[in-house]
């Protein structure tokens, strides 16, 4: 990104305040709309900058935004009030961006506006509620009766198309539907991939094609580590060295470097490779860690932008399915498909990426025996039928899914599902109606 | 992520200093120094934005059915002869007072300053800003009347702009008179507990004089014209709401200026 970019985004929020007050102040205000008064865009504008950036972003835009309405010339009411509650009302926004793309991976566009219209409802009631403690003469029980609803109703109608406007200004995707930015970004990967794959071979091999005395199971320095985790992914290691490739990945891409505190959660797969025994468990849940994975820097938009470089960086980046990355679980499955470049050569079981692959990203507990032969079963995977990838591999994750839809999974194993397998209501609601039938 | 470091001190500091703010004007009744610094900062501004934004509010409140044609032309007419009935009923009808309040006023320096309204307030404050200040004579606590009657009162200025208070927004109090017995009362405006259109709340000092639909209210002037001018119109009696045995009388009165459609405002100045 160069300089000039920075500042542009940099400026792109208080320009967008900015419009906003004074369209709000001139026009809006100015408009003899029925029901006695008009949308906020101010605040429809902090919180869209919130929910598609983040709590600090929203916590400034709010005050800014909050107190320039409060100080710009026709304004009557106290000074600092609007900035309060703006403030406040941005941080909790982009707290529960933060919350949600933490958990569910990805904020889609329903999600994002729903968040909104919660923030927008908050805002507007935290505005009436403090000119209410502040005794405004003209903020009255009638007069909020009459007004809030309306203004709450007009907010509402605005959500999608600021929340659009924002997301445009800002240049970052949309949360769900738009354009994605990062098909470019996957397809330089597999460009540089394929590159490498061509003359280096074995090297993209390494990943799993190593025997399995050289490596044990349960070292410190497993492979899909290196990809999301930082400390262990380090070109000085000889001893685990010769993959050139991978560590190429990871020291382009500037995330690696970075401390990972809330971004690597340690619940997913990844962090199965290392030795904890927490990693059995969670391993049932694999689409949350590999996309925590893919978030290791600040901001989780453009990271959620470029899932494939998890498991690019994790070893086997032979094929190119671009036009369908639409989801970042797709990428997942597809990074169990390698085999389209790179099929011939994992003809030798013994030398299947695809087990180096798994051990890579299954904890020692997982080595059966079967495991010997996974080639077969889903390095293969190129082959456009599921059921043989799902044989060997799917042991561990794919298990708990429902075996009878596994076509579904092998399309579009999408953040819905991976929220969905991770839903505790299924459960409980078998629990509630085995309890109550039992009381009966 | 690196915000969640620094976040949480910053989030605490801007409440702070926000809490500060709302104090300060608190303390200083809404007239801080913090409200002339926006206004100094945003009034240019709000001048060019109010400037292109009004053919499209214009345009906007044609394709409303808002005043639109010969209707608009008789209403606005309409309000006009209302309105030069009332001072004509002043003028006939009380003349010794009304020659007694003048007096109390230079009335032969009083002049009219015109500006345009370029920006309104929120929905919790009848409020508009004008496009002529300090320097075409504005001061506060002048009185602001368009064609068809009173409006309200400036509450502040910048050297370019000034901010008018409305006679409907709540915090308002006018001293008015009825045209045809001199009974005075206050007239106070009712925010937004109204919807559209707006009516006045008028408090009748006497609990025994006639007090009727269709009366019609003036200003009763302020001493030295400010912030009222005496003699100015400002609407009509349209429903008594007063209890028996109250000490006042109460009614409703509906304001001859249109307060949703402001254009162009005149703010008497008293030099």
């Amino acid at each position: 990104m160069t300089a000039l970019r920075v500042i542009a985004q940099g400026l792109a929020v208080p320009v967008a305040l900015a419009v906003a007050v004074i369209a709000q102040l001139a026009v809006v205000n100015r408009l003899p709309l029925p029901g006695g008064t008009g949308p906020d865009l101010v605040l429809l504008v902090v919180v869209a900058v919130a929910v598609s950036t983040g709590p600090t972003t929203g916590m400034l835009a709010g005050f800014a935004g909050g107190l320039a309405l409060d100080v710009a010339p026709p304004a009557s009411h106290l000074a600092g009030e609007y900035a309060l509650v703006f403030c406040l009302v941005g941080y909790a926004c982009g707290r529960a961006r933060q919350a949600i793309t933490h958990s569910a991976g990805e904020l889609t566009m329903w999600a994002a506006l729903a968040l909104m219209a919660v923030g927008i409802a908050v805002g507007e009631a935290g505005k009436v509620a403090l000119g209410l403690m502040l005794s405004d003469p003209n903020v009255t029980g009638p007069a909020v009766k009459h007004l809030l609803p309306v203004a709450i109703f007009y907010d509402l109608l605005l959500c999608p198309f600021v929340l659009w406007l924002v997301s445009v200004v800002l240049r970052r995707p949309a949360p769900a539907g738009a354009p994605r930015p990062e098909l470019t970004q996957i397809a330089a990967a597999f460009r540089v991939a394929s590159a490498g794959s061509v003359g280096a071979v074995p090297k993209l091999r390494l990943a799993g094609s190593t025997p399995l005395p050289a490596r044990p199971p349960a070292r410190q320095e497993p492979k899909l580590r290196l990809s999301g985790t930082s400390a262990a992914f380090s070109p000085a290691k000889p001893g685990v060295g010769g993959r050139p490739v991978k560590v190429n990945f990871s020291q382009a891409s500037p995330a690696a470097a970075k401390p990972r505190q809330s971004t690597s959660p340690g619940k997913g797969w990844v962090r199965a490779a290392r030795p904890s025994g927490q990693a059995a468990p969670r391993r049932s849940s694999p689409g949350k860690g590999w996309l925590r994975v893919t978030r290791p820097t600040g901001s989780p938009v453009s990271n959620l932008s470029s899932p494939g470089k998890g498991w690019l960086r994790a070893g086997p980046p032979a094929v190119t399915p671009a036009p369908k990355f639409r989801s970042p679980g797709k990428g997942w499955l597809v990074a169990g498909r390698p085999a389209a470049a790179a099929a011939p050569k994992f003809t030798s079981p013994g030398k299947s990426p695809g087990k180096g692959w798994l051990r890579a990203g299954r904890p020692a507990v997982a080595a059966t025996p079967k495991r010997s032969s996974p080639p077969k079963g889903w390095i293969r995977p190129a082959k456009p039928v599921p059921p043989p990838r799902r044989k060997s591999p799917g042991r561990g994750w794919l298990r708990p899914a429902k075996p009878a839809s596994r076509n579904v999974y092998a399309k579009s194993p999408s953040t819905r599902w991976v929220r969905h397998s991770h839903s505790p209501w299924p459960g409980r609601r078998r629990r509630l109606l085995a309890l109550m039938g039992g009381r009966r | 992520m690196h915000e969640a470091r620094w976040t949480r001190p910053v989030l605490v500091m801007l409440l702070v200093a926000a809490i500060a703010l709302i104090t300060l004007d608190f303390r200083a009744a809404g007239s801080s120094p913090a409200h002339a610094i926006g206004a100094d900062v945003f009034g240019p501004v709000e001048r060019v934005a109010g400037a292109v934004a009004s053919p499209f509010e214009s345009i906007f409140r044609t394709a409303s059915g808002h005043q639109s044609g010969e209707i608009a032309d008789l209403q606005k007419q309409n309000d006009q002869l209302r309105a030069q009935l009332a001072q004509a009923q002043v003028a006939a009808q009380d003349q010794a007072q009304l020659s007694q309040l003048l007096r109390l006023t230079d009335a032969s320096h009083l002049r009219v300053v015109t500006g345009t309204v370029i920006a309104a307030g929120g929905a919790y404050s009848d409020t508009v800003t004008i496009n002529a200040g300090r320097r075409q004579g504005i001061a506060p606590n002048e009185t602001v009347l368009n064609g068809d009657g009173l409006v309200g009162v400036v509450t502040a200025v910048t050297a370019s702009t000034a901010t008018v208070q409305l006679a409907t927004d709540a915090a308002s109090t006018v001293g008015v008179r009825l045209a045809g017995t001199g009974e005075i009362g206050a007239l106070t405006g009712t925010g937004a507990t109204m919807t559209a259109p707006r009516e006045l709340r008028l408090t009748l000092f006497s609990a025994t004089a006639a007090l009727l639909p269709g009366q019609t209210l003036v200003t009763f002037g302020s001493v030295g014209g400010r912030p009222y001018a005496p003699g100015v119109p400002v609407g009509e009696v349209t429903q008594v709401t007063s209890q028996p045995g109250g000490l006042t009388q109460t009614a409703l009165v509906t304001p001859f200026a249109d307060f949703s459609g402001l254009g162009v405002l005149g703010v008497v100045v008293s030099r």
